[in-house]
């Protein structure tokens, strides 16, 4: 058995959750510039939603659509009620990030009242696996990737072929500038909002379809890894952040593969920490500077 | 000193007096060279893991305390003194653990003994050993197999014999390659390096050693490192959901194939069958698995006692039959019994009096009466007799370490879910291989 395409097969499909969580993360700092780092338990609420929807007799796509709206509707309203209303004050960066991790944390014992420790799985048909290019993956992994793949198009699509698209691309890169000509920056605030909310919600789905069983503080613990992929693409940059989950999601799986699975998580920060260092500015920094991409 | 400065002396005074004869008031006074007694109930802690993914180990232990204690309080309680078990949720980790065995020892009133600490004992112990409270443990792990510790008592052979155990297991059954897939946490850590060296000095060849981080979200990696390797058996020791989730990857890669699968005793639990035969299938559950953990019989007529007591209990014990078999609630419900049989044994209750009586009433001997139960051996020493105690999992005999050890069996289950006896590993089979 070859492990090398084995290895680059598994890495596809963290990269593929990885890529909807850490672009919807990415996009939402762009335009809003709040690091929302409550964005792991918004993507808990988005699986539990597709959870009681699958577990009342509604199949795991109308879950998925569920678990995306509610996500949307949460981030939403966290924006509403706690970023926005901080933000017009004029807590600055610091102050922003004690608020995110408060939120963070009263989401997550919330979460844990509610919906309890034990751990949740979906009911699908799981299918058959397939074997190709030396990879082996089963249904449910290659449709998370097809997913990943559908919202990246998506993503792109609506950044460079809409109205609103080249409204968020315009208020990421100055929003006084933006206001001043006639862009309506809270109505595109609030579209960032729920589609980063959605994007979030379908990362939660997507990561507790291709796991046997996950909890409350599952999505919680790939939140740093998130992160780091968006920053290492870039901050702010969605297509950086697609190029830093495929980064991270191949490195991860090469050095859980070849070295020690405990490693895993190690080798992200070790990423993350040398393009700190040494490309602070992410991946596609200088090609979004010519490109005008986002910002 | 100044008028407000007297007031605060005279008010401290008071208050002390209050504690001092609060504290007077809350004992007899003592005779006889035992230490005073306390006054009312008197309670037995359960220190477990009550929460989290190995939540059922609370639930097995526990479940052997309330059955011992019902038993105890029908025969008349101990010394005129009804006993009573209080939980104490170790969460399975070292930090909550040591903040609640601190606690319990702080706020549990008359506190006379406890069973426990279980997985985070190296943190856990050190507070009962200092609060002098006699603990009946049933951690596997190695740093107690030499301890010189007075309080301490291990009722279930040491993690590093079951490691022992697995590794002849495997060999009688001819697999001569095998993977170990175990979880990274101290609790499933403590097996692998005995079962490193005995499977390896009876000939076995280990293809693969796989360190797992629990709960993530996906073992596709680790599973394919395992499955690379051929093994013809797979060690394991994790809790339900990382086991599940590592062996449904194992069986995708490998064809939708499983290999035979030898786990240790906290493999042996409703939960991680559940989780795993969800993931590979219940009948390659029934077909592969095998768990090894401490023998007991299951039998005679001491067992029977504690299963019908058991049985009988299913007010404090949510479907008690799923505990009749079960090696630890059986060893639990003896630790439980030897406390009290020590506690008459002493005419005191204190652990100060009583923990020097422990090997008295269970060490065999010539002229000594064997007792089964807790009113047997009650009668006994009340008719002037010496008492050799034969628990519900066997006689406990233990050595100058206050460590026990013993055969263990090999577990799985039938197609109903049903616990079966697959054989049994003695002991002289693991000093075979016992490195």
């Amino acid at each position: 058995m070859n492990l090398l395409p084995l290895f680059i097969g598994f890495g596809l499909v963290t990269t593929a959750v990885l890529a909807i969580a850490s672009v919807g993360f990415t996009l939402q700092y762009a335009v809003t510039n709040v690091l929302n780092l409550a964005y792991g338990e918004v993507m808990t609420v988005g699986a539990l939603t597709a959870y009681v929807v699958n577990h009342r007799g509604g199949s795991i796509w109308i879950g998925l659509v569920a678990g995306a709206a509610a996500a949307a509707i949460v981030s939403l309203l966290l924006n509403r009620f706690i970023f926005g209303p901080f933000a017009r004050r004029g807590l600055k960066l610091f102050g922003m990030v004690v608020v995110a991790i408060a939120v963070s944390l009263i989401l997550a014992n919330a979460l844990l009242i509610i919906a309890g420790s034990s751990n949740f799985s979906y009911q699908f048909d799981a299918g058959p696996t397939f074997r190709g290019l030396g990879m082996i993956l089963s249904t449910e992994q290659l449709v998370v990737i097809g997913i990943a793949v559908v919202a990246m198009v998506a993503i792109r699509v609506l950044l460079t072929r809409t109205k609103l698209g080249r409204a968020m691309r315009a208020t990421a890169t100055d929003e006084s500038l933006a206001r001043a000509c006639g862009i309506s920056v809270r109505r595109v605030t609030d579209a960032a909002w729920l589609i980063s909310g959605a994007l979030c919600g379908i990362a939660g789905v997507v990561l507790g379809m291709s796991v046997t069983g996950w909890g409350v503080f599952t999505d919680q613990g790939l939140l740093i890894t998130i992160v780091a992929a968006a920053v290492v693409g870039g901050i702010g940059q969605p297509y950086g952040a697609m190029l830093g989950a495929l980064l991270l999601g191949i490195v991860t799986s090469m050095v859980a593969g070849y070295f020690d699975p405990a490693y895993r998580d190690v080798s992200a920060f070790v990423i993350l920490v040398l393009f700190l260092l040494f490309r602070p500015q992410g991946i596609l920094a200088d090609v979004v500077a010519q490109r005008e991409v986002v910002t | 000193m100044n008028r407000s400065g007297q007031i605060g002396w005279r008010v401290a005074a008071c208050v002390l007096a209050v504690f001092v004869v609060g504290a007077c008031g809350s004992s007899t006074p003592s005779t006889g060279g035992i230490s005073a007694q306390p006054t009312g109930d008197i309670n037995f802690g359960s220190d477990s893991s009550f929460t989290g993914p190995n939540a059922s180990f609370g639930q097995e232990q526990v479940a052997g305390c309330y059955t011992a204690v019902s038993l105890i309080n029908q025969s008349g309680g101990i010394l005129g003194h009804k006993a009573h078990c209080s939980i104490i949720d170790n969460r399975n980790d070292p930090a909550d653990g040591v903040a609640a065995a601190t606690k319990a020892v702080a706020t549990i009133s008359n506190l006379e003994g406890t069973l426990g600490p279980g997985g985070v004992a190296t943190a856990t112990e050190p507070v009962y050993e200092a609060a002098k409270i006699t603990m009946m443990a049933d951690t596997g792990d190695s740093a107690f197999n030499q301890t010189h510790d007075t309080y301490f008592w291990r009722i279930t052979p040491p993690d590093s014999a079951g490691g022992y155990a697995m590794a002849v297991w495997a060999l009688k059954q001819n697999y001569t390659s095998a993977a170990a897939v175990f979880s990274n946490d101290t609790t499933a850590q403590t097996s692998v390096p005995t079962l490193r060296s005995g499977y390896k000095k009876g000939g076995g060849n280990m293809v693969a050693d796989i360190s797992l981080v629990p709960d993530q979200s996906s073992y596709q990696v680790e599973a394919a490192r395992v499955v690379a390797a051929h093994p013809q058996v797979i060690f394991t020791e994790a809790d339900s959901q990382t086991d599940a989730t590592f062996f449904k990857a194992f069986q995708q890669l490998n064809g939708g194939q499983m290999v035979p699968i030898i786990g240790t005793a906290p493999t042996i639990t409703a939960d991680w069958a559940k989780a795993v035969g969800n993931a590979i299938g219940s009948a390659n559950l029934v077909k592969y698995y095998v768990g090894l953990q401490p023998y007991v019989a299951g039998t005679g007529p001491s067992w029977d006692v504690f299963n019908t007591a058991l049985l009988a209990d299913s007010a404090e014990i949510p479907n008690p039959s799923q505990w009749s078999a079960d090696a630890y609630s059986m060893t639990d419900y003896d630790g439980i019994n030897i406390m009290a049989l020590a506690m008459l044994a002493a005419k005191s209750v204190v652990p100060i009096d009583y923990n020097n009586h422990i090997i008295e009433v269970t060490a065999p001997g010539s002229g000594k009466t064997d007792v089964i139960s807790f009113a047997d051996g009650k009668a006994a020493l009340a008719a002037g007799k010496s008492i050799h105690y034969i628990g519900a999992g066997g006689a406990v005999n233990f050595n100058q370490y206050h460590n026990y050890g013993g055969d263990f069996s090999a577990n799985g289950y039938d197609a109903s879910g049903n616990p079966t006896t697959a054989g049994v590993v003695s002991a002289a089979d693991i000093a075979k291989i016992t490195t």
